[in-house]
């Protein structure tokens, strides 16, 4: 799913964001990322989605090599990501289930599975009563919700949440994490970014990368030991 | 392109947004993109209708020649053959005064009392003669050199001054079209490429998420057609209402002057500022949202 060799991320300014980073993720994995703020996690998700490309270094995702020069192919293949961003970016003046299917619109979804799985993914995350609301008058927690469903809705082989728990209450950060690992399957990987160790220090499984100063510390538990 | 299909709604309603988010110059835009189509469409139509009166003058290219009144019947005759044996000369026809008052009258038609004004015949006779317009100065030439011919009327130097008026027109419509094919495209261009910078949150959104170029540029491509398809109906309703009228006017002025249809013309020129303004309105936006801002957007 995704392969890096020794990729390192310089932005403009000089600011090193990642250093050197090699690491194998295979279908199917659960990867939390943690890490202080600035450490590089939200860059290394950008990497990942051809936001920013690896200043040196080489890396693939879902087999396609992320450079400039592929960016028309990169565009096609952000349709098989599913991003749940930092600062959420719903579009204003539409209603959470717009916003939703906006996501789904170009993915040749017919109109009717379109519906049904964005009004499912609204359920999901405890927003149905919400659904006709502009997300402008969401609160914070509801917004991120929002753009949590937006991500799962179309299906992707590919989860990316960027702090998708940082706004919400212990419980429903439970549920959301929750939610997010259950769409894991053998072709779909779940990558989450978080602050909050306390969330994930029980968990028995899934890959666990800590960030720091732009350096990857990587640990194993459970089946992706193998 | 099913999805286009079924996400017209869709892109109807972004384009609704966007014509709102930025209403006045929408408005603005429609306004001039109206009266400059208006003007193009009356330069059009003034030389369409010159182009229709010489037609018209040019397929009635007959001469009228007089002779000196004093010629008996048998000298007339012998005027006539002597006419018909010139090269490129049709039908010859003989009009008296009596007929020749009549045709007056015809013409004037309602106008006619003022005929009555005369005591005689204020008319002479006088030949007619259909000849062809390509030659009519080699013809008009050996004419005159016939005996007993006084006086040739032609319509040639009123056909030259048409001739004229027409290139001259015909210089100012193509001059006109350049213009206002370029104005409207850097009009149109302009107001896409303000709503591409006033969209770009939402459009670096859809790019995020992977929406293919074409799904994003739609909805603008659709407001700039709207854009100049309602400003092509507003100078169609300008049109419509100005031709009647200045027909009205124009008839009423000079009756006999011949008119092409006014319906006919009106509706060409309707379908024509719409054609051309849908064209041009979908060539402007794509110009708009070929250059999206590097850097920001990818
Ligand atoms: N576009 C940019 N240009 C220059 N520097 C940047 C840019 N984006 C991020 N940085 C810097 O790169 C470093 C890593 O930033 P990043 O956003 O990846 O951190 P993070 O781990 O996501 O932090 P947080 O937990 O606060 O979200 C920071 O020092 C940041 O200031
Ligand atoms: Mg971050």
């Amino acid at each position: 799913m995704i392969e890096a060799k020794s990729v390192s991320l310089v932005y403009e300014n000089g600011t090193v964001a990642l250093r050197d980073v090699s690491l194998h993720i295979k279908p199917g994995e659960i990867v939390y990322i943690t890490g202080p703020s600035g450490s590089g996690k939200t860059s290394f998700l950008k990497l990942l989605m051809g936001i920013e490309y690896p200043t040196t270094g080489r890396l693939k995702v879902m087999g396609q090599t992320m450079s400039r020069m592929n960016a028309s192919n990169i565009r096609r293949l952000r349709q098989k990501m599913g991003p749940v961003f930092q600062e959420f970016k719903l579009i204003r003046g539409r209603t959470a289930l717009e916003n939703v299917m906006l996501g789904m619109r170009f993915l040749g979804f017919p109109p009717k599975k379109m519906q049904e799985y964005a009004m499912e993914a609204l359920t999901n995350v405890g927003l149905e009563h919400k659904s006709s609301s502009l997300v402008e008058r969401l609160s914070w927690g509801e917004s991120q919700r929002v753009a949590i469903a937006r991500a799962i809705a179309r299906r992707p082989s590919l989860i990316l949440a960027d702090e998708p728990t940082g706004n919400l209450d212990v419980d429903n950060a439970m549920n959301i994490m929750d939610l997010l690992t259950s769409f894991r399957d053998e072709n779909t990987s779940v990558i989450i970014t978080t602050h909050a160790t306390h969330l994930i220090e029980d968990k028995e499984e899934g890959t666990f990368i800590r960030i720091k100063n732009g350096n990857l510390q990587i640990e194993r538990r459970g089946e992706a030991l193998v | 392109m099913k999805s286009a299909v079924y996400n017209m709604g869709y892109f109807l309603k972004e384009a609704k947004t966007l014509f709102k988010i930025d209403f006045m110059s929408n408005v603005l835009s429609i306004l001039s993109i109206g009266l400059i189509f208006f003007i193009l469409a009356l330069v059009i139509s003034g030389w369409d209708i010159m182009s229709f009166i010489i037609e018209t003058i040019e397929k009635e290219a007959e001469i009228n020649i007089y002779y000196r009144e004093a010629l008996n019947n048998e000298e007339i005759s012998k005027l006539i053959d002597d006419i018909k044996s010139v090269e490129g000369i049709g039908d010859v026809k003989l009009v008296d005064e009596e007929e020749s008052y009549l045709r007056m009258k015809d013409i004037l038609g309602d106008e006619a009392h003022i005929l009555e004004l005369f005591e005689d015949n204020p008319f002479s006779p006088f030949i007619e003669v259909q000849i062809n317009i390509a030659e009519s100065d080699i013809i008009l030439e050996k004419l005159n050199e016939i005996e007993n011919v006084e006086y040739i009327r032609d319509n040639k130097r009123v056909l030259d001054r048409l001739y004229d008026i027409v290139s001259v027109l015909e210089f100012i419509g193509i001059l006109a079209v350049v213009a206002v094919g370029i104005s409207t495209l850097m009009v149109v261009s302009h107001i896409i490429r303000q709503g591409i910078y006033n969209n770009r949150d939402q459009i670096n959104t859809l790019k995020l998420l992977g929406a293919p170029q074409p799904f994003i540029d739609f909805p603008f491509v659709l407001e700039g057609l709207f854009l100049t398809l309602i400003g092509g109906f507003i100078a169609s309703i300008l049109l419509f209402v100005l031709l009647n009228y200045g027909y009205g006017q124009v008839e009423m002025a000079i009756p006999f002057i011949p008119l092409p249809s006014v319906k006919n013309l009106i509706k060409a020129m309707i379908s024509f500022t719409l054609v051309t303004s849908a064209i041009l309105g979908v060539i402007g936006s794509l110009l708009g949202v070929a250059k999206q801002g590097e850097g920001y957007i990818r």
